[in-house]
């Protein structure tokens, strides 16, 4: 079922139509919000496979405990220790990703698929795992932040929402569920239609 | 009789007012001034307003000095002019306001032509109370410049009135070398500091920006060069995006993934691998020595592939087309630097590239070698190698990827501790560079020499200031962190399409020049003695101060060592150097012309 869904939404975002690989953002009022409205139709396809599809169990086993542990004890002699000290598990940090990358290749335009998770005994969420075009409306460059609104909602709630709010910008969150049917994360659907850049330092 | 007497008393009065309104003075280079009348705290020891100048130089390089015009008056119709027998480079001098102290610095280089008519004060530096203008000189002592005492002057024209300050330079018989003894890098990653720094030029898209960007790329390895340095710029960011230009577009996927167009890196890296772009340069036209490669976990190969099959093939076919296309075009003189610069910590990959300090993350460097060995001919005149930034693990890395790494950029601070792995590196064919800061523009001016003194002093080849063309936002109107992140700054404000130098730039350009003399001394005679002598007369310290550190590397493993513990393992051996004089540098600068004079 799975797997049929997939083939499905491939099949219609084949059809979309693009340009040269970026996001077809149409230039008069009327027809950028036909496009706009389609490329939200599919970013909440791809969010709701991602529901699907990924693994929340594995997800928990990312990051390891001894940078979870540096992360949540902060050291005043070392502004740096947290993210010195920060890891992860190559296995399903690996594993993971490629399922992020495949989401993400069903759009035919950029689009990056990142999981978000909260950071335990904290009302902080952290980015663990984010693609190469380094689209996000939420990440700000650190290690963990404090927890948007919207990703609240989608974790305590389960609900998909779709938000627009940097220009140009749509992302899709989703949640990721393990074999608890716990919510223990959620995924950034994003894209842009300005140009990708790489960060920097 | 009558009528020419007063004649003299006018011209004795219009000069008298002149003297009052604009005085024209001859500073060192190393004492920089401030707006207002004095020299910058930092530079202030054995500052003198001077009425004449007398220089040395050896042939083949610059030697540079400031003018002042100081006046407690406007003057809107200054004129400056300079009579040299050899060419100058003129540069007006900006002021910048220096948050973090809250004082003016004069740093940015603005090219002028001589003759130059100004203001004072200066309406487009717009300081209140300004009183100073200041000028930098740069005097080119051509190779074949024959040995003797050269003279010139510069003249201030003020309304009628003219004063001349004289300079001297005498040219020894020394030869500053073509190459350098230090690779001296100038650092950079990705386009977002250039597009902050050039909204009119870059502004717009289309092929026509897109080589005016790429333009502007090449302006920085040529500023660079010229001032004696090496310039890099990474091509891809911590999750692995490439920018356009920086690498050969791809198209396929799996066994059939290849190269489908080298048309915007052959016209971004193009002139600067074959050299043309640095035509018209005093050092003449040569090939970059070094260039990071846009090869990382997610380029060429997709990393969906990692672990499987198509992640070698993918990465052989491309890199293999590379190694093709450079060998065809001739670029065999420069090192094409496979460099993974991820941390974890930026969420996109899980291992550390850059500064590893987990162990387990040097396996992947032994897996890329692998696919980097498997992508290449054997034989092949093209050079690829293996970089290797390193900090916390240099000690273990430096032995576990023996003949894996090729290119060692090693902290600066904490190579200190592990100089003795330097011999068993040269020996198997390394190249071993330290890397650090760049000294802001409060500290004294000669502190721009200690990096490559010390690089110098380690024996490595080279020294890299992490980050050096990033002045921060609005950087005319106030530097934000002391330029301690930028040796050049936009032209744009002032007309011209590319980066303009710094004061701090031109003075590290000296330093590498007299390092190159007192290499070719080294060479020749007893490196130690040398060395002991340019220490001494720098900062008054010994060689074994520089060379050992009185304190080990702090205890334990160094995955659970912290920033603070290498900070206070590193005081003792920091302790050691008192802050320089500013004229620390010509001291040594002297020394190196006398003695290379006396040998060559």
């Amino acid at each position: 079922m799975k797997l049929a869904a997939f083939v499905f939404l491939g099949l219609q975002l084949a059809f979309m139509s693009v340009c040269g690989g970026v996001p077809a953002v149409a230039q008069t009022a009327s027809s950028t919000a036909v496009n706009l409205d389609t490329q939200q139709r599919e970013l909440q396809e791809i969010a709701r496979v991602a529901t699907g599809m990924i693994d929340g169990d594995v997800c928990q086993h990312i990051v390891t405990q001894r940078a979870l542990k540096h992360m949540l004890h902060s050291d005043p002699r070392d502004e740096w220790q947290a993210g010195d000290n920060y890891d992860v598990h190559d296995a399903p940090f690996i594993q993971t990703k490629k399922t992020l990358i495949r989401l993400a290749m069903l759009a035919p335009y950029p689009v990056d698929v990142s999981l978000w998770m909260p950071v335990p005994t904290t009302q902080d969420i952290q980015l663990v795992i984010r693609n190469k075009y380094n689209l996000s409306q939420f990440w700000n460059g650190e290690l963990d932040q404090a927890m948007p609104p919207e990703m609240h909602e989608v974790l305590q709630t389960g609900k998909t929402l779709t938000i627009q709010k940097s220009p140009g910008m749509i992302s899709v969150l989703a949640p990721v569920r393990n074999s608890l049917n716990e919510i223990v994360g959620l995924v950034e659907v994003v894209s842009s239609a300005a140009a990708p850049q790489h960060d920097e330092q | 009789m009558r009528k020419s007497s007063a004649s003299v008393w006018l011209l004795l009065f219009v000069s008298l007012g002149c003297c009052q309104a604009s005085d024209f003075f001859v500073a060192s280079a190393y004492h920089r001034p401030d707006p207002f009348g004095s020299f910058v705290a930092s530079d202030h020891a054995g500052a003198s307003w001077n009425h004449s100048i007398q220089l040395t130089s050896a042939r083949g390089g610059y030697v540079s000095f400031q003018l002042v015009v100081k006046s407690d008056t406007a003057c809107s119709d200054c004129k400056l002019s300079i009579e040299s027998a050899q060419s100058v480079d003129v540069y007006r001098e900006w002021f910048h306001f220096n948050t973090p102290d809250k004082h003016y610095y004069p740093d940015a280089l603005i090219p002028i032509h001589v003759p130059f008519s100004f203001q004072m004060p200066d309406p487009e530096n717009a300081i209140q109370g300004q009183t100073v203008r200041a000028f930098w000189v740069d005097v080119w002592i051509p190779e074949d410049t024959k040995p003797g005492v050269y003279h010139g002057r510069a003249r201030l024209t003020d309304g009628s009135v003219r004063k001349t300050v004289p300079f001297t330079i005498s040219v020894s018989t020394a030869q500053i070398p073509a190459q350098d003894v230090l690779n001296m890098d100038s650092n950079s990653y990705g386009l977002g500091w250039l597009q902050a720094q050039y909204p009119k030029a870059l502004a717009g898209s289309g092929r026509a920006k897109e080589d005016e960007q790429f333009h502007l790329i090449q302006q920085y390895y040529r500023i660079f060069y010229e001032n004696r340095g090496i310039y890099h710029v990474l091509g891809y960011g911590h999750s692995g995006y490439v920018d356009p230009g920086f690498a050969p577009e791809l198209t396929g996927t799996g066994k059939e993934k290849h190269i489908v167009s080298w048309d915007k890196f052959d016209r971004l890296f193009g002139p600067v691998l074959d050299g043309s772009a640095f035509n018209g340069t005093r050092r003449g036209p040569q090939p970059i020595p070094f260039m990071y490669m846009p090869i990382n976990p997610e380029w060429p190969a997709n990393y969906l592939w990692w672990g499987e099959p198509g992640y070698q093939a993918e990465f052989t076919n491309v890199v293999g087309e590379m190694e093709r296309h450079f060998r065809e075009k001739g670029w065999t003189n420069t090192r094409f630097e496979v460099f993974f610069n991820q941390k974890k910590r930026y969420k996109g990959f899980e291992w550390d590239g850059d500064e590893v300090r987990f162990p387990k993350d040097d396996a992947y460097f032994l897996v890329y070698h692998d696919l980097l060995m498997n992508s290449l001919p054997k034989n092949t005149p093209v050079h690829f190698v293996m970089r290797a930034d390193t900090s916390w693990t240099m000690q273990q890395q430096m032995h576990r990827l023996k003949g894996v790494i090729g290119l060692w950029c090693a902290g600066g601070g904490m190579f200190t501790w592990y100089q003795d792995e330097l011999p068993a590196l040269r020996q198997q064919g390394d190249i071993v560079w330290i890397y650090g800061g760049t000294p802001p523009v409060q500290d004294v001016s000669s502190s721009i020499a200690s990096d490559p003194l010390r690089a110098w002093i380690f024996g490595v080849d080279g020294f890299v200031r992490w980050l050096a063309v990033s002045p921060g936002p609005h950087p005319f109107q106030a530097l934000s962190n002391g330029g301690s992140e930028t040796l050049a700054y936009s032209g744009e404000r002032f007309g011209i399409e590319g980066p303009i130098p710094s004061i701090r730039l031109k003075l590290q350009r000296n330093t590498i020049q007299d390092l190159d003399l007192l290499e070719e001394e080294a060479k020749r005679g007893s490196r130690e003695a040398i060395q002991e002598n340019v220490v001494e007369l720098f900062d008054n310290t010994r060689l074994a101060q520089w060379k050992h550190s009185p304190s080990p590397p702090p205890a334990g493993k160094p995955v659970d060592w912290t920033n603070a513990d290498i900070s206070d393992a590193l005081k003792p051996y920091d302790a050691q150097f008192p802050t320089p004089q500013p004229d620390a540098w010509q001291r040594v600068h002297d020394f190196a012309v006398k003695q290379a004079g006396r040998t060559q």
